[in-house]
């Protein structure tokens, strides 16, 4: 139960997330609200790394460079989320970005790519992407 | 109209590739490592981009609110309430119910026009598209998959 509200939570800060940076962007400009955004959750983020004590970190240079730089993706990420929102609504937005995420994972998981474990694509997967375009279609059309 | 589409497509890719990054550091350093490099790192890209297309406009902050200077820290909950979630319920339904949330508030923030934005008027048709897609969320999720691969979005 605990666990599920979370998972709820989560959720719904993630769409806050897209429509706050939507609203700031109008008043100060997309890049700017990327930059600014990302800098305080990082200082907030670097702040609880330091509490909790956590000396995993010590091992991110056992991480490949490439896996690293991930983050980096997060500046044309919150552009795009932001020009889309404004475009077309954050309901179909973010429809949108969930069936792209899941079909590019679903992808690459089954081809293997880098170093996952190669897993087969079943039927049930097909249906459900099949059922979120569907989803789409009925909400645009 | 096809510019937010490519834009929201573009988007999602990004965030898959992101999201199995994310997952590979944070099997090693821990997720508030991996959480502050994540951000670290996408300010740095940020303001590198806006420099390139703004020039010293990118420091003129137009309309300031005290809020703003806060948003950040959505990023931080959304991490916190993620992992939490995941480790009480695993990635495969706290995800699936992630997923869910995120797309329900989503309705109800383009029918509720909330913080200015551009109200969607909520319709029938809106809130059966988005049942739809929920069920396609659960049928992808829970339909016969392994559960260690499952890749865990973050942020």
């Amino acid at each position: 139960m605990r666990g599920s509200l979370f998972a709820f939570l989560g959720g719904a800060f993630i769409t806050l997330q897209g429509v706050a940076n939507t609203r700031i962007s109008r008043d100060i400009g997309t890049w700017q609200a990327a930059t600014i955004t990302q800098l305080t959750g990082f200082i907030m983020a670097l702040i609880i790394l330091m509490f909790v004590r956590d000396r995993k970190w010590k091992r991110l240079n056992q991480v490949k460079p490439l896996y690293l730089t991930g983050g980096a993706l997060g500046a044309v990420i919150i552009f795009s989320n932001v020009t889309a929102i404004q475009r077309i609504g954050v309901t179909l937005s973010i429809s949108i970005i969930l069936i792209a995420q899941l079909s590019l994972t679903f992808f690459i998981d089954s081809k293997g790519w880098f170093g996952l474990v190669k897993q087969k694509m079943k039927l049930p997967q097909f249906i459900g992407l099949g059922l979120m375009i569907a989803g789409v279609v009925i909400l645009r059309f | 109209m096809i510019l937010g589409l490519s834009l929201a497509l573009i988007a999602g890719s990004l965030l898959s590739l992101q999201n199995i990054f994310n997952n590979k550091v944070n099997e090693r350093a821990g997720s508030w490592a991996t959480t502050t490099l994540v951000l670290g790192l996408g300010f740095l890209a940020s303001l590198t981009i806006g420099l390139i297309f703004e020039g010293k406009h990118l420091f003129i902050l137009g309309k300031m609110e005290p809020w703003y200077w806060f948003s950040g820290l959505i990023g931080v909950g959304v991490v916190v309430c993620l992992v939490q979630g995941m480790k009480l319920l695993g990635p495969t339904y706290a995800i699936a119910i992630a997923l869910t949330s995120q797309l329900g508030f989503a309705l109800l923030w383009d029918s509720l026009g909330w913080l200015g934005l551009d109200k969607v008027p909520f319709s029938f048709k809106q809130l059966i598209g988005v049942l739809v897609i929920v069920s396609g969320i659960f049928v992808f999720k829970l339909g016969g998959r392994s559960e260690s691969q499952e890749p865990a979005k973050m942020t």
